[in-house]
């Protein structure tokens, strides 16, 4: 293995035991008190549970689930009806299946049947739900959690109706719960570190760009609503055996709320936030139910009863948290990444230093795959006749393109020519009218970018596109477990990427920090992770001054040297073109203007009248 | 064919009220990108302001909930949306349904959990014989309000200068800005146009159920949301379909789902638009907002 890590080995310690420690000491304090603090320490344990698995899916996705409770209820109610006595079966469940009802399940068992049933209850309705769009996932989510509401209660004859349950075993014990809830936050952390946590939370980042580094968003969407149902059907279960009664209202709209602002509260990116924030927020609101019963508190003042004060509270915290504090209590870090905790621990992180040199070749060797040989490379990408059009608009008008392994092509043309249009439908995030465009052989049009990725096709984009939240490591990283490297092969891809391009110094550093050159960069770095075959540079100096273009001319030259990649560079500045591509392609209005070496373009007249209008070829003007 | 009349004239009018929720919900979205989960309760609101006028003549009373669902509407974005306006959607969505969870456990605290029963004059609750047909007196409210709101909004936004605005802001608000639109008008103003819209229909829900409740907002802010989800974000027209067709969808299955699946009306009707969102993700017109961006 590399030298490179994701995290120092101090800050991996504590971000696990935080919230390890964290739990610990709520079960020590439940119990040390009284049996009715033990109870709602139990309870809150159980809630816990059902947060980490909200933090596994919105956490690292960024998109909001209201269908989660939904898994929880679905749950409880499968521990429950595995573990009722068969007297009390009969007598609320009349319709019970008797495989079911003559179940008897002991505590583990029960739970462990409920969170397998959750899972697969949450992959098939995450399967047409995680299809609909970012936008549309927390409402069909929504109407989840309403639909499951519906059957739970209708279904009378198997579920007990909107009378719900009574008599349920009360199993779950304070230990149990706490360290069911520690293997949560185990599973919840081993899930966010883990390739299909980091292809998630690029996603989360920036959508567009994980899917250009092979990343298939829904794919990744259900892998993490299967998990948070999971987690949140243990939950339910664990609840339900702790409180003895169940209804279809335990776990619906009021617990959603509270969850879902504890989640927030303490930070929806970080397992530790969860954590944390189900016991801050739990804790106001224990003792605002204090008074809500009219109970004195802390023996001090009383406000007679006053139904919905917890829930207000809920409500305020989650407003406040909103507003003043949208990244929560851990500003979204595990405990090893806050900052704080960063000077406590009083050193430099490993990976801060320079990684060492990199002395095998890039693409292969060290790391076992093969080196790759792009020069005897049979295959090419090619497009013909791609035409575009934008309503009346005609963007591109049947133009063909051939780019070879190893070669650079230079793609040029004034503003409006279709550069950027053409490179959207090489890669896949545009549909063309018409043409057909062929990787190595193989006919690929219509595939989708994160699939042309994967077959060596990668791009960037005219912005950086970074990965604000990652660090520099992490979001190249991320574009080798885009193609299905496995963690410790893409961390080491990565360093060796950012070692070549300059960047091994940035390794920790969070993405959004950079300066806009090396941002550039980073998504040089972040495609080049992806082993690409073919790799399309969409205006990559636009916007730098001229010493960072140059700077960056004598990058790419080094990268077309040494990873072995055919390289599409796009641009309107032509002087960057001209310095790297012995071969250059010109676009104009649609068409394809001419082909040629940067001399005969130079020289070609009607590629000077493009650029710079008929009347500058006139001698009055010249 | 009398039933088959009837039940399409019920899925009309059922269609119409979730049209309005549907309005009152893409309203707000089209000019700030916030799904506002509280308009159920401004629609709650609005029903209790009902009740508590239930002495006084019933124009009154109407006209309180009217200007209750305005006020709430202005007073929920100047006091919780304004400070997320710049923050993204999915902040905003969590902040109204902290609003939303304030508001419902307020009236919770302040009349209690169950749902309390207000008199409607009798009219409503009546029916008109139509030929073979006997409709009743509440479709016809339904769809009279309905057609006069659509009339008005249409006035509004295609006729008069903070119209223009709106629709500006709707397109591009960072352009519209810059041009002069004035952002804390026009995000008010279409506060407040909700709120009407969210009072129209606390008042039908009102004579439908004859009753209010804490949570009576729920089921119709799922109803807004999916509707506008399978009409497409931010279309005002795809509003009005999604809701004709959600609460048409309702309507027929109501008459038609056999009896033993009747309960499970609800899951049927909200499992229906997940069809849709997967053959048509942007909805059936197309998201006016949020196109993907390369």
């Amino acid at each position: 293995m590399s030298a490179v890590r994701l995290r120092s080995r101090p800050s991996l310690a504590v971000s696990v035991l935080a919230p390890l420690v964290l739990i610990a000491l709520t079960v020590a304090v439940g119990t040390s008190g009284t049996p009715s603090l033990r109870g709602t320490v139990t309870t809150i344990l159980c809630e816990m549970i059902v947060v980490l698995g909200l933090q596994v899916f919105i956490g690292n996705s960024g998109v909001y689930s209201f269908g989660q409770l939904g898994f929880a209820s679905a749950g409880a109610y499968a521990a429950a009806l595995l573990t009722l006595p068969a007297a009390f079966v009969a007598l609320q469940t009349p319709g019970l299946p008797d495989l079911i009802a003559n179940a008897q399940l002991g505590a583990v068992g029960s739970t462990a049947v409920a969170a397998v049933a959750c899972g697969v209850l949450a992959a098939v309705v995450g399967l047409p739900l995680m299809r609909t769009s970012t936008l549309a996932i927390p409402i069909s989510t929504f109407a989840f959690l309403v639909v499951a509401y519906n059957v739970i209660g209708n279904w009378d004859r198997v579920t007990g109706g909107s009378g719900g349950l009574v008599s349920i075993p009360r199993t779950t014990g304070l230990v149990s719960a706490g360290l069911w809830a520690a293997a949560a936050a185990a599973v919840a952390l081993a899930y966010k570190w883990s390739t299909c946590g980091y292809r998630l939370q690029a996603t989360r980042e920036d959508e567009v760009a994980a899917r250009s580094l092979g990343i298939g968003v829904t794919g990744e969407r259900l892998i993490a609503f299967a998990l948070s149902g999971t987690l949140c059907g243990v939950g339910g279960a664990l609840a339900v055996h702790q409180s003895g009664v169940l209804a279809p209202t335990t776990f619906y709209f009021v617990a959603s709320v509270t969850t879902l602002t504890m989640m927030v509260a303490g930070g929806a990116r970080s397992v530790f936030g969860a954590v944390l924030g189900t016991i801050a927020v739990a804790s106001v609101n224990e003792l605002l139910r204090g008074v809500e019963g009219g109970d004195k508190v802390l023996g001090l003042f009383s406000i007679g009863n006053t139904p919905g004060l917890a829930a207000i509270g809920v409500g305020l915290i989650l407003l406040a948290t909103m507003v003043a504090l949208p990244d929560g209590l851990t500003s979204g870090h595990e405990a090893g990444e806050l900052p704080w905790i960063g000077r406590l621990l009083g050193r430099r992180r490993v990976a801060d230093r320079a990684a060492p040199p990199v002395t095998a070749p890039m693409g292969g060797g060290k790391d076992g795959a093969p080196a790759k040989a792009p020069v005897e490379r049979a295959g090419a990408l090619r497009a013909h006749g791609i035409a575009v059009a934008f309503g009346g608009l005609r963007v591109l008008r049947g133009v063909d393109l051939t780019l070879r392994p190893g070669e650079a092509l230079g793609l040029i043309g004034p503003n409006g020519a279709g550069k950027t249009t053409l490179v959207n439908v090489l890669s896949g995030f545009l549909e063309p009218n018409a043409g057909t465009v062929e990787l190595d052989g193989v006919d690929v049009s219509g595939r989708s970018p994160f699939r042309l990725a994967r077959a060596g096709l990668t791009r960037t984009f005219q912005g950086a596109l970074p990965f604000p939240q990652l660090s520099c490591l992490e979001s190249v990283a991320v574009g080798a477990m885009g193609i299905g490297d496995r963690r410790g092969r893409a961390v080491a891809r990565a360093g060796e990427v950012l070692d070549r391009l300059g960047l091994n110094g940035r390794a920790t550093q969070p993405a959004a920090s950079l300066p806009p050159a090396e941002q550039r960069l980073l998504g040089v770095a972040r495609a080049l992770a992806t082993r690409p075959h073919y790799l399309l540079l969409d205006e990559p100096a636009a916007g730098l001054n001229e010493a960072e273009g140059e700077e960056l001319v004598a990058i790419l030259r080094g990268v077309l040297e040494g990873f072995g990649c055919g390289i599409l560079l796009i641009e309107h500045e032509m002087s960057v073109v001209m310095s790297l591509c012995p071969r250059v392609q010109v676009l104009d209005d649609g068409v394809t203007l001419r082909i040629g070496t940067p001399g005969e373009i130079r020289a070609d007249p009607s590629v000077i009248e493009a650029y710079l209008g008929h009347s500058y070829l006139e001698p009055a003007n010249a | 064919m009398t039933e088959l009349a009837q039940n399409l004239i019920d899925a009309l009018a059922l269609g119409s009220l979730y049209a309005l929720i549907a309005l009152g919900v893409t309203l707000v979205y089209s000019v700030m990108d916030m799904m506002n989960f509280a308009h159920g309760e401004f629609i709650m609101l609005s029903a209790y302001a009902l009740y508590a006028l239930a002495g006084a003549p019933f124009g009154i009373a109407l006209g309180g909930a009217l200007v209750t669902g305005v006020l709430i509407a202005i007073a929920a974005e100047r006091v919780a949306f304004r400070p997320v306006r710049k923050a993204d959607m999915s902040t905003q969505l969590v902040t109204s349904l902290a609003v939303a969870t304030i508001l419902q456990n307020v009236v919770m605290g302040a009349a209690d959990a169950r749902p309390k029963s207000v008199a409607t004059p009798p009219f409503v609750s009546e029916t008109t014989q139509l030929g073979s047909l006997s409709v009743p007196n509440l479709e016809f409210i339904t769809l009279g309000l309905t057609a006069l709101v659509l009339a008005g909004l249409g006035w509004l936004l295609y006729r008069t200068r903070a119209g223009l605005a709106m629709r500006a802001a709707a397109e591009n608000f960072d352009m519209a800005r810059l041009l002069g639109v004035r952002a804390d008008r026009v995000i008010a103003l279409s506060f407040a146009i909700s709120g009407a819209l969210a009072a129209v229909v606390g008042v039908l829900l009102v004579m439908q159920t004859g009753q209010v409740s804490p949570t009576m907002g729920l089921t119709p802010v799922l109803v807004g949301f999916v509707a506008v989800t399978i009409g497409g974000f931010g279309r005002m027209l795809g509003a009005v379909i999604g809701g004709l067709f959600l609460g048409a969808a309702s309507s027929l299955l109501g008459a038609y789902l056999p009896a033993d699946l009747l309960p499970f009306r609800d899951a049927f009707v909200f499992s229906l638009p997940v069809a849709i969102l997967i053959f048509k993700p942007q909805g059936l017109l197309g998201a006016a907002t949020g196109e993907v961006r390369v």
